[in-house]
């Protein structure tokens, strides 16, 4: 009898292992996506090179890892719900963890779609395509990003060296997971709930040296409507009670 | 995650009128050409230049002379370009216009251009507004917080998601350096004025509902389309035509009675509630409204089809027959109208009451139709269907067009309610009155209320009518005889 309860204690510690290397994973992966949201904001622009574009293929390559070890994990974290007998919480948490999970590939699969059309819109195979980008004002300062990426760990041993895909099956590989796991698991991704109230993320850095950031852009604003007069030329006719743009 | 993905994809997806934009793709990345485009020059902020600022003068010159045009039309295409977000204004960020004089403009990185293919998602429209909340420390504008508000309702199931996703943004941006991030920063905030625009500004992103076919792709047209076209139109050639002096005529005599009472047109009393947020308007020209306005009044007069369409009309226009004890034309009317519009199982025991009311010999409403008429009705009756007095009510309805309306538009019920008829003021809100009436919005009375209002009128009606007997009418006027 106790050797029983001895090994569910025991499943229930290993559970709870495993969901904490997927919320590492989910962390890790959430970096990841963010970062190359980063690079490839910057595709098409006067800040883009093969550099960038070498960089977004590894960023991708280590998503594609970190996705597909996820969702096999994930999967049978929450196949196993079925079978032995789980806590409400556990289960809960894992149902959050899985929603999150597809949420973020969601997104990536939107950041990789934007991707595919800039680097076809913009390509970068002659010297003469260099004319074409268009002037942001962005200098290439992405090493940051780039090493900020390198730094993240997947919380896993990756034991197979799978090739990662290319841009166009990449896509199509994400596309074909994510209706897999719908179908696969039915989750009520309605039912999970936020762990936190609105407006919480607030409070969550203190030390932050960036409000200066908008008081460069605010001072900016207000030297200059000193200088010419403050109503501009185009717009002096008061329009009707809908403001254009005002 | 959201539903969208979980729906299957039956390919519409196609915004309208967004097909332009693949030219303006080009025309952007022709203003890019360090040898003939347009020429920047750097923006001077408190720490760090950035460079590629260009002026609004520069862009319209350039535009003028591209598409050799004059210099108003290119302030309207750049002011176009502004507001589909291919340029930002530096200096007033929420003013989507260009100006032709020194404003300082920036381009868009294409991350940020308007596509045809994808919206932005609400998704991440919640993780900005997340990324901006933890930048300015809750500092949001009225109409952000708002959206802030909606969204964690409604995408509360990723909003975990959301917040990390934010502050690893956040983390990310960090690592460029200063000059790129207030770029960023920029780009992000003008891209997503463009998408979700404050209360009350326009968006030039505007479309309708999304589309099956693709605008820019050419399609072509097959042997036996240009059949068909060619035989409809040969048809249409063959069709009997209207001179257009005549229809023109009559156009502009419907606009002539019309215009003022066309709320894009004339300005509407009190206010267009869409415009201000007042319901006054509407709650004054309801349905059961003691004494309604001037113009619904005038509209009366304009044709007979307007005053029965008007359920208040029509009730002045029964009062009137009332009077006139000539009710039973309107009635009949009323009823083909149930008959027409009711529900088939009571069509048969409807046409019944109709036939021994109005159209029986010795009917005790018996309304004056000519005989051919009443034979054919009478004779459709065996097998009543919806449309069996169809030709009876077109009758009764000209009759009562060329004859009573005319009496009673002379007559001293009508003339009454004019006297009566209201003439609201025109309200004038200020800005802040209107933000006031845009928070006090409310949803309206609940239409069940209204339904249980029509039955208790019914039910009234139904009890206070006496059909008038002609024949005890008659009599009495015989008595007095």
């Amino acid at each position: 009898m106790s050797r029983w309860r001895h090994s569910v204690d025991e499943l229930t510690a290993g559970r709870q292992r495993y969901q904490k290397e997927c919320e590492r994973a989910q962390n890790a992966l959430s970096r990841v996506t963010s970062c190359f949201q980063q690079l490839v904001a910057s595709l098409g622009s006067s800040a883009d090179s093969s550099y960038l574009r070498e960089e977004i293929d590894q960023t991708r390559a280590l998503a594609h890892r970190i996705c597909s070890g996820l969702s096999h994990r994930l999967l049978r974290l929450l196949s196993a719900c079925d079978s032995a007998p789980i806590a409400v919480e556990d289960r809960q948490a894992s149902e959050r963890l899985w929603v999150l999970f597809l949420s973020v590939v969601e997104n990536f699969l939107c950041d990789l779609q934007k991707a595919k059309d800039l680097i076809g819109q913009f390509p970068l195979t002659q010297s003469s395509n260099r004319c074409s980008l268009v002037n942001t004002g962005c200098t290439d300062g992405l090493v940051g990003v780039a090493a900020r990426v390198a730094l993240v760990q997947i919380p896993w041993l990756v034991l197979e060296e799978e090739p990662s895909p290319n841009l166009t099956d990449h896509i199509a590989g994400l596309e074909s997971l994510l209706s897999e796991l719908q179908q696969r698991v039915p989750v009520a991704f309605w039912s999970v709930e936020a762990t936190q109230p609105a407006w919480a993320e607030v409070l969550s850095d203190p030390d932050d040296p960036d409000d200066s950031l908008e008081d460069i852009m605010e001072v900016e604003v207000v030297s200059n409507s000193r200088s010419r007069n403050n109503v501009s030329a185009c717009c002096q006719r008061k329009c009707c009670r809908l403001s254009c743009v005002g | 995650m959201t539903i969208r993905t979980a729906r299957p994809n039956r390919g519409q997806h196609f915004r309208p009128r967004t097909h332009c934009l693949k030219k303006l793709d080009a025309i952007v990345v022709e203003m890019q050409d360090p040898k003939n485009g347009v020429k920047g020059s750097e923006q001077k902020l408190n720490v760090t230049t950035i460079p590629h600022a260009i002026t609004g003068s520069d862009i319209i010159a350039w535009i003028s002379n591209k598409m050799k045009t004059t210099t108003e039309e290119a302030q309207v295409f750049g002011t176009m370009l502004v507001a589909y977000g291919y340029i930002y204004p530096l200096q007033n960020h929420r003013k989507l216009v260009m100006c032709n004089d020194s404003s300082l403009y920036r381009f868009q990185t294409p991350y940020f251009w308007p596509t045809q293919q994808w919206v932005p998602e609400d998704s991440d429209y919640a993780i900005y507004l997340a990324k901006r909340n933890i930048r300015k420390k809750g500092m949001l504008e009225p109409y952000e917080q708002a959206h802030y508000n909606h969204l964690h309702e409604w995408l509360n199931h990723k909003w975990d998601f959301i917040v990390m996703q934010a502050t690893e943004q956040y983390k990310a941006g960090r690592e460029r350096n200063k000059a790129d991030r207030v770029v960023f920063d920029c780009q992000e905030r003008a891209y997503w004025i463009v998408n979700r625009p404050p209360r009350r500004t326009h968006s030039a992103l505007d479309y309708g509902p999304e589309r099956l076919i693709n605008p820019n792709i050419e399609e072509k047209i097959t042997f036996d389309q240009h059949r068909r076209i060619n035989i409809f139109y040969q048809q249409a050639i063959m069709r009997s035509k209207v001179k257009s002096s005549v229809s023109l005529g009559a156009l502009v005599k419907y606009i002539t009675s019309y215009k003022h009472h066309d709320a894009f047109l004339a300005p509407c009393l009190p206010s267009n509630p869409w415009e201000t947020d007042h319901d006054a308007y509407w709650t004054l020209n309801m349905r059961r409204v003691e004494v309604p306005t001037k113009m619904r009044v005038e509209r009366w007069s304009f044709s007979f089809f307007e005053l029965l369409t008007d359920l208040r009309g029509r009730d002045d226009f029964k009062i009137f027959l009332k009077k006139e004890f000539s009710g039973e034309n309107l009635a009949f009317w009323e009823a083909a109208e149930e008959l027409k519009w009711g529900t088939a199982s009571s069509m048969s025991a409807k046409a019944e009451t109709i036939f021994k009311t109005f159209l029986a010999p010795g009917a005790p409403r018996w309304i004056n139709i000519d005989g051919r008429t009443m034979g054919l009705t009478v004779k459709g009756l065996e097998h009543p269907h919806r449309y069996v007095l169809e030709a009876a009510q077109t009758h009764v309805f000209m009759l009562m067009k060329k004859d009573t309306f005319f009496r009673y538009l002379k007559s001293p019920t009508y003339k009454e309610t004019q006297k009566k008829a209201l003439n609201p003021e025109a309200h004038n809100f200020s800005s802040a009155q209107l933000e006031e009436n845009a928070r006090n919005r409310s949803a309206g009375i609940h239409p069940i209320i209204l339904w249980q209002q029509e039955e208790e009128e019914k039910a009234k009606a139904a009890a206070a009518a006496a059909p008038v007997d002609v024949k005890a009418v008659m009599s009495k006027i015989d008595r007095k005889k």
